[in-house]
């Protein structure tokens, strides 16, 4: 059930959602944004760069437990997950509160 | 996308003076207030743990040791750990927004939020909100 290798096609539509969100939808970038998000139940998604601190990753996924949100581990550090959010600085986890036209909260939570 | 900062709640401070004390939410302000633009929420927490009892202690060792120090405070929801214990302790009527505007008002909401702990910690239910965190 752990997909060892994350497949080239899936990663890519994986972008292309996010980017959709990004242009559609309502989003926070940055830990203190999502451990707000989550504590006011408004995130609904929640993606964690490769390189997230473990610390802060398993708060994250504390927090996402404790008010039963998604936790998507992203295949890709926080450079990628910068450049994946249209972005150019450093993104190490960001929440999806509002999908817009995306449907990456229905394909994605089959993974956490 | 579940409201898990409600009452009841077990939770560990992390800033102040009482960082890494557990407490129990007895009222969230979820959207502030004119004084607190910020969501926070009335904690009643253990200031200092009930000791370790043994069997070979005789009554009034025992008594002595299951005293437990209670505070309550209003704290900021970033300043708090929330855990998925719950502690369902009935503090409404004693720990209200107005406890906490003076001195002595506060001594008394202590001694009452203290009584109820200690009842609570003589039954032996919800062990581990009466154990210190270690770190």
């Amino acid at each position: 059930m752990v997909t060892g290798k994350k497949t080239k096609k899936t990663h890519e539509s994986l972008n292309n959602r996010l980017a959709l969100v990004m242009k559609s939808g309502k989003y926070t970038l940055g830990y203190k944004t999502v451990l707000k998000s989550l504590r006011n139940s408004k995130g609904k998604l929640i993606i964690i760069s490769n390189n997230c601190p473990p610390l802060r990753k398993s708060e994250i996924e504390y927090y996402a437990m404790l008010s039963k949100v998604g936790v998507h581990h992203y295949n890709g550090n926080n450079v990628d997950l910068g450049t994946a959010c249209g972005k150019y600085y450093r993104v190490s986890c960001l929440s999806i509160t509002d999908p817009g036209d995306s449907d990456i909260i229905k394909t994605l939570p089959g993974d956490h | 996308m579940v409201k898990f900062l409600k009452p009841n709640k077990a939770v560990i401070l992390l800033q102040g003076r009482f960082a890494g004390r557990k407490a129990v939410i007895v009222r969230s302000f979820d959207d502030g207030s004119r004084d607190r633009p910020y969501g926070h929420c009335l904690v009643a927490g253990i200031s200092k743990y009930p000791a370790k009892v043994i069997r070979k202690d005789s009554s009034k060792k025992t008594a002595k040791k299951s005293r437990v120090k209670a505070f309550a405070k209003m704290v900021n929801y970033s300043h708090v750990m929330p855990t998925r214990y719950t502690l369902d302790v009935d503090l409404k009527d004693v720990v209200t927004a107005d406890a906490l505007q003076s001195r002595d008002k506060k001594e008394t909401t202590g001694k009452e939020i203290k009584k109820r702990f200690e009842e609570r910690f003589k039954t032996g239910k919800n062990r581990w909100f009466f154990s210190k965190l270690r770190f």
